[in-house]
């Protein structure tokens, strides 16, 4: 086996004429993708007439916090928040889960149906849910799953559940046969086996699946709207969407609601930093 | 006798692998695939979204789309839309990972920094654009005495390169986040091995790197594709398909035909249209990277 | 092992949690809607609200003051974008059944009356409000509709500039060409305008075209349909088309990138004169500068005679098939009755009202001009056109193509064939 180029091996090395160089290239790239979350901070600490009078480039007169307050009230914060992270964290658990043992089931039985069931999966990642508005509320509401807290659970896991499979797929080659069939001999059942020994291995790809799809699920506007409209069940970005729509005139307010939405991912994403990576080496390196 | 009990075996095998399928595909087949077919029903019938009645007028719907210069104009937006996100977005991701492979400082940093926009919803990227390109930009122009025509929302000639900056922006720290993880897990001793042939740097890459990311450009290409393809909620916030229709997508015509509009039957059938032109992409897309991967 | 198991259990324990917690709310809007209601019992209505932003806020002052009179009732809101996400609501209720409230504009009501899911007002309720407010929202002489207060709609006008520079409140086209002019002579932008929202082209057509085709024509849509008029033969439904043209080639050459706001903004800062507009623009103008002196008159039409439109705005609606009709009926005693809610709402959304006797307090300098064309009669309900000539999928398609025209992708004789192309879906119906 080869000896894998760690991130951490790569040290910073004396500058050479090439490398500055890039520095330099990269130092500008990184001021323009920052400017814009510049902008959004500056905007929101700025009040409403300051706005529109002082150019927008220029610094807030004075830190006030008034938009902020503001935004916690209008968008209900406290209720949308955890409503956002409950639908989030239980979705992508599922999801984990169940994609995890229905790749393996379908890498490892040879029957025809799961051939079928590989394809039938991978269909559903090009089907834009987004045109199929009606129809999945009306099936919801059959269900009696429509303004739940389980209703919209159970389409993030539907929506999100065939590129999980894809992406749990592509992880098997990973997963050395000679173990499951040792398990086997051992007298272990499928689900056992794959309790056992598969999961462990999976986790890496499980972590993979888990950021990619918490990013779409905690960012999601459309099934959230459809399903959960009432105020004691909106999500987040449902309520900041109606903080910019047409009409409004609070753009100050807005960006402190971007803000506030953005920070708890945005902390999520620093302090985890590490495994996001390491999640999304496996994903890259063995997809 | 031997025959049978591996049979049974097998049978009993089949069933537990089928206990771990069949929850996922459950889930999968009434979430999304019915209402799948429920569109194509609807797509064979003139009803409004509203009414009691369904009335199925057979393909006259399909008949229609070909001759609605719209639906034709929301293709072309959306075909150049993933042509330019495809090529711009790969190749800039992929630029950035060697750069930030190279052995710069702060490598963190700049990593961070690039992936930070892909936390924000797509929603508030184009809110956040459409003040970036009327507002903030503009002032830099007075701030610096210069000219540049910066309204790139306001026209429909530069309508696509405002959505692709603000697309780009969003998405190109993420695909680059995975090559870089592909990059790192290159095994050093390719490019040492490389090297000892007297292979130079631009050779390197095309001989070593590229041929090591193959799986990574499949994932990103994919990704890419069939993401751009199905854009929408960025184009709500931010031109709403304007000006006239120039940055009307596929998604957002049929959103706007089937609801605003009224004509549920219709809309299903742009819908079911695209499903299709999207299974054949994906598929085209994923025989042929998988073929070059195994070439590679 | 074991902390997988502990993992699976606590993942349970949630799934269960999460789901128990979705039934219990979903069990506590049932309870309140199936079992008979005894004294002091809480009973909860379903309000599906599609607000304006300006209207956000509302509820809260509407359920305050049912918290005093009729504390048995308990309002579940479901605020939405009137825009964006009404229509799309209510579609998904009429295949689930509506709620017991429904709130929207004026010509939602020959949208989704003639499905037969709205039930009729109590004459009761409509008899609080203006004999107006009740006429577009009437069919075959059952109301449906209890509209509760009104937008202005016209030229807003900076006044101290029109008095600066000696201007008089144009009545014809050819006084608004002088006005135009003489803007141009000395520099100033004739009018602001925010064309990169469509629908602020939509909707200055329909004002346009208030005046010079409803005003003769009232059942101009009707006749559209029947195949006797079409734009591209009605040299009346041009001319408000064009009217877009004389907007677009006299204002800032950056409108396809300029927001209301910061439109609003420039307005108020002088750099333009005139804004064909609605009262969604006071709060804004207002907002920058409290003193901005500002009035209102009708865009002018050929033929000299325009009259200032109003819309009605917030209109209630019930479901007709609501198992509350009793409470619902007092919701709507509230909203008739309670004037000091009327005048916090009005003043909070910068409206007109629509009931009797009740006065909006906040300063409006544009009251003054409503007033004289209200007494003169001189006002019109935009309503008319908007259910001539319906807005989703029909008025709003227009605009885009209106847009293009006037960035010259399009020909003006496109542009008129491809509303003529819309017909089918410029009726709710």
């Amino acid at each position: 086996m080869f000896r894998k180029k760690e991130k951490d091996d790569i040290q910073a090395q004396p500058y050479t004429k090439k490398t500055f160089g890039v520095q330099i290239i990269m130092t500008v790239a990184a001021i323009a993708f920052i400017a814009p979350i510049f902008i959004i901070l500056n905007y929101s600490f700025k009040g409403k007439r300051e706005l529109y009078l002082s150019s927008p480039l220029s610094l807030p007169e004075s830190f006030n916090l008034e938009n902020y307050v503001k935004a916690f009230d209008k968008l209900n914060l406290a209720t949308t928040f955890t409503n956002t992270f409950i639908y989030t964290a239980i979705s992508v658990l599922i999801l984990a889960i169940l994609c995890g043992t229905t790749a393996w089931a379908i890498a490892r039985c040879t029957h025809k149906f799961f051939k079928f069931c590989y394809i039938y999966f991978i269909v559903g990642i090009l089907i834009p849910y987004q045109a199929l508005f009606l129809p999945i509320y009306m099936i919801g509401y059959k269900l009696h799953l429509t303004n739940t807290r389980y209703g919209i659970i159970f389409m993030y896991v539907a929506t999100g559940v065939s590129f999980g499979v894809f992406l749990m797929n592509s992880f098997m080659s990973t997963v050395p046969l000679e173990l499951e069939e040792a398990a086997r001999i051992d007298g272990c059942s499928v689900i056992r086996t794959y309790i056992s020994v598969v999961m462990p291995i999976l986790k890496p790809a499980m972590a993979t699946l888990i950021i990619m799809q918490a990013f779409q699920i905690w960012n999601d506007y459309l099934l959230a709207s459809l399903y959960v409209s009432k105020k004691q069940l909106k999500t987040l970005t449902v309520a900041i969407q109606s903080l910019f729509s047409a009409q409004s005139s609070d753009y100050t307010t807005a960006m402190a609601a971007i803000v506030i939405s953005v920070l708890p991912i945005a902390i999520l994403f620093l302090s985890l930093q590490k495994y996001f990576i390491k999640g999304m080496t496996v994903g890259a390196v063995k997809g | 006798m031997k025959k049978t009990k591996k049979g049974t075996m097998e049978q009993r095998m089949f069933r537990q692998y089928l206990l771990l399928v069949l929850p996922g595909f459950i889930i999968f087949t009434i979430g999304l695939i019915i209402p799948m077919f429920m569109a194509v029903r609807y797509s064979f019938t003139s009803w409004d979204g509203m009414s009691a009645e369904k009335i199925f007028v057979g393909f006259q719907n399909y008949i229609d789309l070909f001759k609605d210069s719209n639906f034709r104009d929301a293709w072309l937006f959306t075909i150049k839309f993933t042509i330019g996100n495809t090529i711009i977005q790969n190749i800039v991701a992929l630029l950035f990972a060697v750069a930030l492979d190279s052995g710069i400082k702060g490598q963190k940093i700049y990593r961070t920094i690039l992936f930070i926009p892909c936390l924000i919803s797509a929603v508030i990227v184009g809110f956040v654009w459409l003040k970036m390109f009327s507002n903030v930009l503009p002032a830099l122009n007075d701030l610096l005495g210069t000219n540049i025509n910066f309204l790139l929302f306001g026209k429909k000639e530069t309508v696509l390169s405002g959505l692709l900056i603000a697309n780009n922006w969003q998405w190109i720290g993420y695909w680059m986040l995975i090559y870089l993880a592909g990059l790192q897990s290159v095994p050093a001793e390719l490019y040492e091995a490389a090297k000892v042939d007297g292979a130079g740097a631009v050779k390197r890459f095309f001989n070593v790197t590229i041929p090591m990311l193959a799986p990574a450009i499949t994932i990103c290409v994919v990704g890419i594709t069939t993401g751009s393809l199905k854009v929408y909620d960025l184009l709500v916030s931010s031109t709403k398909g304007g000006p006239g229709r120039s940055s009307t997508s596929m998604i957002y015509e049929t959103y706007t035909t089937a609801i605003n509009g009224r004509q549920y039957g219709y809309g299903s059938a742009m819908s079911v249209t695209l499903v299709i032109v999207l299974l054949l992409v994906a598929l085209i897309q994923v025989k042929g990277l998988k073929k070059r991967e195994v070439q590679a | 092992m074991k902390r997988k198991k502990v993992l699976c259990t606590v993942l349970a324990a949630m799934m269960i949690a999460s789901m128990a917690t979705g039934c219990g709310g979903n069990d506590d809007g049932k309870a309140g809607g199936t079992e008979k209601k005894s004294e002091g019992e809480k009973v909860t209505l379903t309000v599906l609200a599609g607000q304006s932003t300006t209207d956000a806020g509302i509820e809260d002052m509407i359920d305050e003051a049912l918290a005093e009179k009729y504390p048995n009732i308990e309002l579940e809101w479901e605020c939405v974008d009137w825009g964006n996400d009404f229509q799309p609501k209510m579609q998904q209720y009429m295949q689930s059944g509506l709620p017991d409230i429904m709130i929207g504009k004026a010509q939602d009501v020959s949208t989704y009356a003639p499905q037969g899911v709205l039930g009729e007002i109590d004459s009761k309720y409509v008899d609080r409000g203006l004999d107006a407010a009740s006429e577009n929202v009437t069919i075959d002489g059952k109301t449906y509709g209890l509209v509760y207060n009104a937008l202005y709609q016209g030229v807003y006008y900076n006044k101290t500039m029109f008095k600066e520079n000696g201007w008089e409140v144009p009545k014809t086209q050819e006084d608004l060409q002088k006005i135009i002019d003489d803007c141009k002579a000395k520099g100033i932008t004739p009018f602001a305008s925010h064309m990169v929202d469509t629908w602020s082209i939509g909707n200055v057509t329909m004002q346009f075209a208030m005046n010079d085709v409803f005003n003769n024509d009232p059942t101009w849509g009707d006749k559209f349909r029947d195949g006797k008029v079409s734009f591209s033969d009605s040299k009346e439904m041009q001319t408000a088309y064009e009217y877009n043209k004389l907007i677009y080639d006299n204002t800032f050459p950056e409108t396809f990138s300029t927001e209301q706001t910061d439109c609003d903004a420039k307005m108020v800062q002088g750099e333009a004169a005139m804004k064909v507009s609605g009262s969604w623009s006071i709060q804004n103008f207002l907002d920058i500068d409290e003193n901005f002196e500002f009035g209102i008159f009708p865009f002018p039409n050929q033929t000299g005679d325009s009259k200032l439109i109003f819309e009605p705005n917030i209109t209630v609606m019930t479901s007709k098939d609501t198992k509350h009709q009793e409470e619902v009926n007092q919701v709507l005693d509230l909203l008739t009755s309670d004037k000091d809610l009327a005048v916090d709402i009005l003043d909070y959304t910068k409206t007109a009202s629509m009931l009797k006797d009740v006065t909006p307090t906040f300063k409006n300098p544009s009251q003054e001009d409503i007033d004289k064309y209200a007494e003169e009669g001189n006002i019109v309900d935009v309503t008319l056109g908007n259910n001539q000539l319906v807005w989703g999928g029909f008025q709003e398609e227009n605009a885009k193509d209106i847009a293009s025209w006037l960035q010259g992708d399009l020909s003006f004789e496109d542009c008129l064939k491809a509303s003529d192309g819309r017909v089918g879906a410029s009726s709710a119906n």
